[in-house]
Formats: C-alpha cells, sequence, structure tokens
C-alpha cells in the first residue's frame, strides 16, 4: 500500500470533490440561464400590457435615511405614475430632522404623501416599514428605496398582473445599471440582471422564493397576516419570500427592461463587500429559521436549502477549482482522474461565455453601448470578483458565529441619478 | 403555490412583442411538434426501418469483403475491452480514440457473453444499431426541415437503401459512428421546442461526432447554418454561443488528454498528437477527383459502381436547391444539408488532398435528404405552382400524370439497379477465403501459442481468438517494420517468425515493408484459398537450409 494507498485515496477523495462542484456548477448555470431556454419562457417573463382597468390601490413604502439629496426626485417621480389610486408613505427618523423637512414639505405639496416617523432607537429597514404597515390604506403595499427610478407606467403593470394572475405577491425588476463605474460595478450589474432576468422566475415557477427588497408588491391583508418582516433579520426581504412562498402564497416575477426599477452598484468595493457580507449573514438566518421547512415538497426544500447555501458554496468552488487544475497537471493521478478534475473548470468556463453573451444582451436591452473593454473586464475581474465573494462569505460567517447582527450601511454615490450630488450613506437591500 | 406569469400558451400573452413568433418559413407541411405521438410517422418510419435492416442485416458477415481497417478498429476496440489501454500497439494519435472506444462499448455485451464473437465479420451484426439509429434520425431530421411524410421516408430509403450505402454502412468504420453523432447534432439543432439545452447538446453532438472521425469536422458550418435558421432572434445569441463553446470545450477535451499524457508536443522516445496531426495532413495526396488516372477518379469510381442514383442525383438535387433559393421553400428548409453536400463536394475537389475510399459516408444522408428535397421540390412545383382554385380540370389532371410519369421514370431507373445491388448483397459469399483462412490457422498450426505470425488487421483478431499471442504472436504484418517495440523482438528478421498469411493487402504493401518483403521471399505456400488476385496464401517461412524454424 504505502504511497499507492495514498495516491488513490487522493484520486478518489479529487474525483468525488470534482464531481460534485460540477454538478452543483451545472445546475447553478441551468438555473442562471431559465429566461433563455426557449423562446416561449422568455416571452413569459415580461408583463403583460394592461387593459386599462384600474381594480387595486397601491400604499407605496419609501424608508428614507439621511437621503434628503436624492428623496424629493423620487417621490416626485412616484407621483407621476400613470396610476390614479395610490398613496405615498415616506418613512423617516425621528433623529433624521433633513430627510423629515423634505418628506414633509412635498407631503405638503400633495395630499398623496403621508409621512410616518419611526421612534425605534437601532433603527433598520424591517422595523420602520412594520411602522407604517398600520398606517397602509391600499389593497397592496410596494415597498421602494429612497433612490428608486421607477417607471411611470409600472404600478398599471403591477395592478394588471395582480389582477390577472390572482398573486398575493408581485416582483417587479430591479437592475444595476452603472456597469461602467468599475470593474466590479460590471459584475455586480450583470449579476441583477441575471437574477432578475432570468433566475427569480424559476425560482416564482418552482414555488420557493427569496424576494427582492423593493419594486416588490404584497396584497395588504396577506402582509399583515404574517406580521409584516422580521426584524431581526439581516435580509428581511429574502425572509418574507421564504415565508410567503413556504405558506403557499402565490408569487408572480415580471421583468421588462423598460419598467424595471434602476439602482446604482455600492460606491466602493469595501461597501459592496459590505453589503455582501450582510445579505449571506441574512441567507444563513433565514437558512436557520427554517421556515421553508414547511415546503410541501423534497424538491423544494432542496432549492430553498441551496439557494439559501449558495454564497457559501461558491466560495469554496472559487478556491477549489484552481486547486484541482493544479493536482490534475502537477500530480500523479492518472488520466481519468485528470479528467474528472476538469470538469468543475468546465462549467465555470460555460458560465464565463454566457456571462459574456449576457453582457451583450443587458446593453442591448437597456440602449447601453458595451465596449470591448468592458468585456475584457468583465472575463479579467472575473477571478477576482470570486474573491471577493468568498471574503463576504467567510465574513458572514464570522459575523454569525460572533452574533454581530447589526446593520453595515452601504454608501452610495448616485451614478445612475443624472443630477445626484452628494455622497450618501444608504443601505442597499436587494439579494442577488 | 407560486408560478411566473401566465405561458404564451394561455391567452394572456404578453403583447408587447409577438411572443415567440415563427423565424421558420411557413412549410406546406408544418411537422408535428412531437414525432414519437404522431401515428403516421412511426408507422413510415418502422416499416422502412425493418426493410433496410433486413436489407443491410441479411448475409453482413460475407459481404462486403473484410476491409483492413475494419480489422483495425476493432481489434483496437477489443485491446479497449480487454483493458490494454488504446490500442494494443502503441496509440500513436492516427484518429481520436472516441470511435473505437464506442465500437468497444458497442460489442461489449456480444463480447462478454460468446469470446470467440469478437471478430471483425460477427461483429459487423453490431453496426445494424448504428445504421438503424441513423435511419431513423435521417427520417426525424427531414421531418424537422419541414419535409413532407413521403419526402422524409424517402430520404431515409435512400439513405438506408442505397447499394453504396448498403456496402458502406455494413462496415465496422469510424465514419458510421460519426455520421451517427452529426445527424443527431442535426436533429437536436432543428428542434422544434428551441430550447436552449437542445443546441447545447448538437455542440456537445458535433463535438462528439468529430473526436469519432476528425473528418466531420467540415461539416460543422453546415450544423450550425441548421441551428441559425432553427434558433430563434430573442434567445439565438445564447443558443449559438452556447453550442459553439459546448463544442469547443469537448474538443478540447483530445489535446488536454495529449496534455495530461505528456504527449501534446513531440519529444524523443514517445508518440505525441502533433505527429499524428503531422501525418494525417501530410498523407500523400490522390491526386484531382476528374482526372483520369488519378487515385482520387478511382475512388469516385469506386462510388459510382455501386450507385450513381445517390451521388449524381443528390448532388444534382443540391444543386437544384442552390438554384431555387429564392423561390423554395424546401430550398431554404434544407440550407443546412445543402450546405453540407456543396462543402463535402469542394472537399473532395481539392487537386492534391487525399481521397480515401470511406469519405462518401459522410456525405450518404446529406445526398439522400438534399436528393429527397430536390424531389420535394420539383413534386410540388408540378403539382401546386401557379396552381389555382378555378384551374380547369384536364390541366390539373395533366399535372397528376406528369407526377405519374416522372416518377414512374425515377422508378424505372432506379430499382432494376438497387434491386441488383441489394441481390448481390445478400447472397454474394465474398469472404470465404478469409474464413477458411481463419479456420486453417485455428487447427493445423500445432501449437498456436508459440506460433508467430505475420497477418492483415481483418485476420488479426481471428488468430488471437485462435490461441495466438496478441501483438507479437499474431503480429500486424506492417508492426513488423515500423513498430520497434515488435522489431526489437526479431533480432533475426524473417527468420524470427513461422508464417505470412498473404491477403491481398499483405501482397500490396510488402513492396514497401522490407522485414514483410523477406519473409514473403523466404516463404512457400502452404496452403492456398480462392483465386486470382482476391486469393489469400498462408505461406511458412523457410530457413536457409530449407528446413522450417
Amino acid at each position: 500500500m504505502g504511497i499507492w494507498g495514498d495516491l488513490l485515496l487522493t484520486s478518489v477523495f479529487i474525483a468525488v470533490v470534482s464531481l460534485a462542484l460540477f454538478w452543483m456548477a451545472a445546475f447553478t448555470l441551468w438555473w442562471q440561464m431559465h429566461a433563455w431556454r426557449t423562446p416561449e419562457v422568455l416571452a413569459s417573463t415580461r408583463f403583460s400590457r394592461p387593459d386599462g382597468g384600474e381594480h387595486v390601490s397601491f400604499s407605496l413604502l419609501l424608508p428614507a435615511r439621511h437621503e434628503q439629496a436624492v428623496l424629493d426626485h423620487t417621490i416626485q417621480r412616484l407621483l407621476e405614475s400613470t396610476h390614479t389610486d395610490f398613496e405615498i408613505i415616506v418613512i423617516v427618523g425621528h433623529d433624521d430632522p433633513e430627510t423629515t423637512e423634505v418628506a414633509e414639505n412635498a407631503a405638503a405639496r400633495d395630499p398623496r404623501v403621508r409621512v410616518v416617523v419611526d421612534t425605534h432607537e437601532k433603527k433598520n429597514k424591517p422595523k420602520a416599514m412594520n411602522t407604517a404597515l398600520p398606517h397602509c390604506r391600499g389593497d397592496v403595499v410596494g415597498v421602494f428605496d429612497a433612490e428608486d427610478q421607477v417607471h411611470p407606467e409600472l404600478l398599471a403593470h403591477v395592478d394588471h398582473a395582480f389582477r390577472t394572475t390572482k398573486a398575493d405577491v408581485v416582483q417587479g425588476g430591479v437592475q444595476l445599471i452603472n456597469f461602467h463605474s468599475s470593474w466590479y460595478s460590471l459584475r455586480n450589474c450583470l449579476e441583477y440582471f441575471f437574477w432578475f432576468r432570468s433566475r427569480l422566475h424559476l425560482h416564482a415557477q418552482k414555488g420557493f422564493i427569496p424576494l427582492g427588497g423593493n419594486t416588490v408588491f404584497v396584497r395588504t391583508d396577506v402582509l399583515r397576516e404574517a406580521d409584516g418582516w422580521d426584524p431581526n433579520c439581516l435580509a428581511e426581504d429574502c425572509d418574507l419570500g421564504v415565508r410567503l412562498s413556504s405558506v403557499g402564497k402565490k408569487v408572480v416575477v415580471a421583468y421588462d427592461s423598460d419598467m424595471v426599477t434602476k439602482e446604482e452598484t455600492p460606491g466602493s468595493l469595501m461597501s459592496l463587500l459590505k453589503q455582501r457580507t450582510r445579505w449571506n449573514q441574512g441567507f444563513l438566518q433565514v437558512y436557520r429559521k427554517m421556515d421553508w421547512k414547511q415546503l410541501p415538497t423534497f424538491g423544494q426544500r432542496l432549492l430553498a436549502r441551496y439557494t439559501l447555501m449558495t454564497p457559501f458554496m461558491q466560495a469554496f468552488t472559487g478556491l477549489i477549482i484552481p486547486l484541482n487544475i493544479a493536482i490534475a497537471v502537477f500530480l500523479d493521478v492518472s488520466v481519468t482522474v485528470a479528467f474528472i478534475t476538469f470538469l468543475p473548470a468546465v462549467t465555470a468556463l460555460v458560465t464565463f461565455v454566457f456571462e459574456v453573451v449576457g453582457l451583450h444582451d443587458f446593453g442591448k436591452q437597456y440602449g447601453l453601448r458595451v465596449r470591448f473593454v468592458h468585456y475584457l473586464k468583465l472575463i479579467v475581474g472575473g477571478p477576482f470578483y470570486q474573491v471577493l465573494l468568498a471574503g463576504a462569505a467567510v465574513r458572514a460567517v464570522w459575523r454569525e458565529q460572533r452574533g454581530q447582527n447589526d446593520w453595515e450601511l452601504t454608501s452610495h454615490v448616485g451614478a445612475h441619478l443624472t443630477h445626484a450630488e452628494t455622497t450618501r450613506d444608504l443601505r442597499e437591500d436587494v439579494p442577488a | 403555490m407560486t408560478s411566473t406569469l401566465p405561458a404564451v400558451t394561455t391567452p394572456k400573452v404578453p403583447a408587447q412583442r409577438q411572443p415567440a413568433p415563427e423565424t421558420r418559413p411557413a412549410g406546406r407541411t408544418s411537422p408535428p411538434t412531437r414525432l414519437r405521438s404522431s401515428r403516421p410517422d412511426l408507422l413510415l418510419c418502422g416499416a422502412l426501418l425493418v426493410a433496410i435492416l433486413v436489407v443491410q442485416g441479411w448475409n453482413i458477415a460475407d459481404y462486403p469483403t473484410l476491409s483492413d481497417d475494419e480489422g483495425t478498429y476493432l481489434a483496437q476496440a477489443w485491446a479497449v475491452q480487454e483493458g490494454r489501454g488504446l490500442a494494443h500497439y502503441t496509440y500513436w494519435y492516427d484518429h481520436p480514440p472516441l470511435g473505437w472506444i464506442q465500437i468497444a462499448l458497442l460489442t461489449w455485451i456480444p463480447a462478454a457473453l460468446s469470446p470467440d464473437s469478437m471478430t471483425v465479420g460477427t461483429m459487423r451484426a453490431a453496426m445494424l444499431v448504428i445504421s438503424a439509429v441513423s435511419a431513423v434520425l435521417v427520417y426525424m431530421l427531414g421531418r424537422r426541415l419541414s419535409l413532407p411524410r413521403w419526402a422524409a421516408g424517402l430520404g431515409m430509403v435512400l439513405f438506408g437503401l442505397s447499394p453504396l450505402s448498403v456496402v458502406l454502412q455494413r462496415e465496422i468504420f469510424l465514419d458510421n459512428l460519426a455520421v451517427m453523432w452529426t445527424l443527431l447534432a442535426f436533429a437536436l439543432a432543428a428542434s422544434p421546442s428551441r430550447h436552449l439545452w437542445h443546441h447545447f447538446g448538437a455542440g456537445i453532438a458535433a463535438a462528439t461526432a468529430v473526436l469519432t472521425k476528425e473528418t466531420m469536422l467540415f461539416v460543422l458550418p453546415a450544423v450550425f447554418v441548421t441551428m441559425w435558421r432553427h434558433s430563434h432572434r430573442d434567445t439565438r445569441k445564447f443558443a449559438l454561443t452556447g453550442a459553439v463553446t459546448a463544442c469547443a470545450l469537448i474538443g478540447l477535451s483530445y489535446p488536454l488528454f495529449a496534455l495530461l499524457k505528456g504527449e501534446l508536443f513531440p519529444g524523443s522516445g514517445h508518440v505525441s498528437l502533433w505527429d499524428g496531426i503531422k501525418y494525417q495532413m501530410t498523407r500523400p495526396g490522390s491526386g484531382f477527383i476528374l482526372d483520369q488516372g488519378s487515385g482520387s477518379y478511382g475512388v469516385l469510381q469506386s462510388w459510382l459502381y455501386y450507385d450513381r442514383v445517390l451521388i449524381l442525383g443528390g448532388l444534382a438535387g443540391g444543386l437544384l436547391l442552390l438554384v431555387t433559393w429564392r423561390w423554395s421553400v424546401t430550398a431554404r428548409a434544407l440550407a443546412g444539408p445543402s450546405c453540407a453536400v456543396v462543402i463535402l463536394a469542394l472537399v473532395a475537389m481539392r487537386p492534391s488532398g487525399y481521397l480515401p475510399a470511406m469519405y462518401v459516408i459522410q456525405a450518404l444522408p446529406f445526398l439522400a435528404l438534399v436528393l429527397a428535397g430536390g424531389t420535394a421540390s420539383v413534386a410540388h412545383a408540378v403539382l401546386r405552382r401557379w396552381r389555382s382554385g378555378a384551374e380547369k380540370r384536364y390541366v390539373t389532371g395533366g399535372r397528376y400524370a406528369l407526377a405519374a410519369v416522372l416518377a414512374i421514370a425515377a422508378c424505372a431507373y432506379v430499382v432494376p439497379r438497387w434491386y441488383d445491388g441489394a441481390r448481390t448483397a445478400v447472397t454474394a459469399d465474398a469472404n470465404a477465403p478469409y474464413q477458411a483462412a481463419s479456420k486453417w490457422l485455428a487447427t493445423e498450426v500445432a501449437d498456436p501459442n508459440d506460433t508467430r505470425v505475420l497477418v492483415d488487421d481483418a485476420l488479426w483478431l481471428d488468430l488471437v481468438q485462435a490461441g495466438y499471442e496478441p501483438g507479437l504472436g499474431a503480429i500486424w504484418f506492417y508492426k513488423a517494420d515500423l513498430d520497434p517495440a515488435v522489431t526489437k523482438t526479431m533480432p533475426r528478421g524473417w527468420k524470427d517468425l513461422d508464417y505470412v498469411v498473404a491477403s491481398p493487402t499483405v501482397r500490396r504493401d510488402a513492396v514497401d515493408l522490407p522485414n514483410v518483403k523477406a519473409a514473403m521471399e523466404h516463404s512457400t505456400p502452404v496452403a492456398v484459398f480462392g483465386t486470382g488476385e482476391d486469393r489469400i496464401e498462408i505461406r511458412q517461412i523457410q530457413t536457409a537450409s530449407g528446413g522450417v524454424r
């Protein structure tokens, strides 16, 4: 035995790990490409055209914290909506007089705007929204962020979707748009593109869906029945989606490039890392809450388990692939085993190619000019982004272990707003 | 319960864009989306399949003559089965090994049940599986390319029953396996559901075809054309890049294999992929195909000897479809196969290229489909073109009369020729000398285990089954000159051998192989089977003193 036995053991171990990684990556790819499977699937991911009738009234929640610079613009744009029956509830903190002033001014100008003050000592988004929930008069509660650019016809489309599909929840698309800002914003934009354009539709179809943090609409009675958002969860949006779909509520997702809510990527690498850490930690918390165990089928529970653990597996994959190839090339393993070690790299390559095509499609959909250098950045940045994701995953586990559950704020620079002036501190809420 | 927005099959279709507008031209026949559940298609395809299998399977072991290449591939498949690596002599990257790995899998169960059956004649039966799958794929592809049922059936008949097909598809050639994979790639590329993963699968199948027989590279552009025509505008870029990526990645596994074995580049003391490719690329040309007296011309004549209809008719059909591209729906639907025919014809016309006899195999399904499509086009022109509801009855009658005359004329030309071909195929016994030689060597030699015989590839496995030592006892004759691993066991040259089985191949090639030539010169026939050019002599080596070793 001796060396022979060791080598055999190593070979078997590597082969097993490689095959597991291969299947994981293959499934992720399969789901990521969901929307483009057939032309029919792609067509079904869009909003259907509203027929002009209006049957649903909206209460739009707009939590704002130190966002006096962009808040007024966002409110004005929301007021331009073509839908006629909605109210805007701006939620401000009692310790934030600047934002409160902007909100009060808007409320004075237009009766459809109301202000709710959140007096919690430690503030976070779910607490703010729970504060506003009793004040909602509409049939449907919608959530936006203070810096969101909302399309005027969105509400009419959502109204139509509620009526025609008998849905309890409608999730609209959210899209990061400033892909030209930096190498990581390019990848970040593309993550959103694949998530909202494609993957989320698969989740809706399978009956397990982590919702996004904004452009999400829930029937008010359903939301109240569920006791609103979980104030202690770092990914309260994801958690709400998991809880609602676990008890069988119907969720509908629709993505239209001209109807998405446009957002921006975090302004620095550090804030992106913090944001991702928070999501990952939130996913961990949702996983540990076990609400997903109520899902009726084994397949759904497996999907839930897998989706909530994805950030951590992703981190693991990023580290293993190079190691595997090194083993295949430098260790004296058999050719068959060496071949197997290349399998995860093959799926990674295919994913890479589809990302390049996705970037092209993203440019086409949004009328943005994607240059050669962007494709180059996408490819070269890939491994580094993987490192970032791995870092965020490790950090999330670390913080969760030490019981650090506070919100790390993410700073935004307003790159998607043509006339945004100041750097603000706010947070980011969409899981990707 | 959750779901996405209603699928397009419901009335609540998103209307901003056409949900999934049909990119395929509106043909006169829309093929059923699920052929599996179409009874007339199943019945027709099944009946034709039985006919094809009967004609191809009957007498398969005895006709045509065993070919050296069949022996080579089957022997290498045997080596794979026995766990001796990719070949029983050093694998030298002459072809990618995937072809005979498939043959090994295909013959695994029969070889395990009855080890004696692992000889060329017997194992030809395994090729029937390949022929059957390919023939069904031709029908399916025809239907997916919007051919009417009768034309798809015609394509299947042309592909499976042409005397040329019957001869070539019976033999254990890598090309037949590669054709099957290529047809699968075409069928997936033309998948009616236009599923991303069908197109991805088409890429994988195309790469498998190339790794089975590298000449399939020429047909890849035609697969691409088919996929382009059958994909939808909105998903096309994902489908096509997916397919190309899949094809490239699978294809790269071959150089990767060589790299992992340290045999990608030439070096002393080992074979290499580089040298293998160089050998294939620098094979001496066989001349211009239309130049009488060139090797290529001879090859062309040998194809035409078996069947003119499929080759000349297929080329004419391809030409017709190209010319009528602008008016004919069928011509556009058959763009892929026409493209394949054109490329393969152009490659065959290279003035200095090497044209092997098997080359035509990869063209057979496309010639068949293009000829069937051309026929459908002509039939449509005769019966339907410029026909209005108010057409006079005698004109309509004339149309049908003309169609009937054309059909009868075509049958009158084709049927007798094909009947002759089929009759030869099911009755001729071309391999009696081989079988007799095999029997003689198995029964008349006292100690096979200790006897060394130079033999051609076709008979090699027979000897192995008879108890001769594979490789150094039963020796592929040219290895006695070309493989150092064999020559070093023959320090005294021909004197270290016992027998030479002088088949036509051995006699032809001995001219360039000194050891084989010497063995032939220093041996006398102890048994002769057959007569004339095709005879097989078993020659025993005579040492200088006049005795045997």
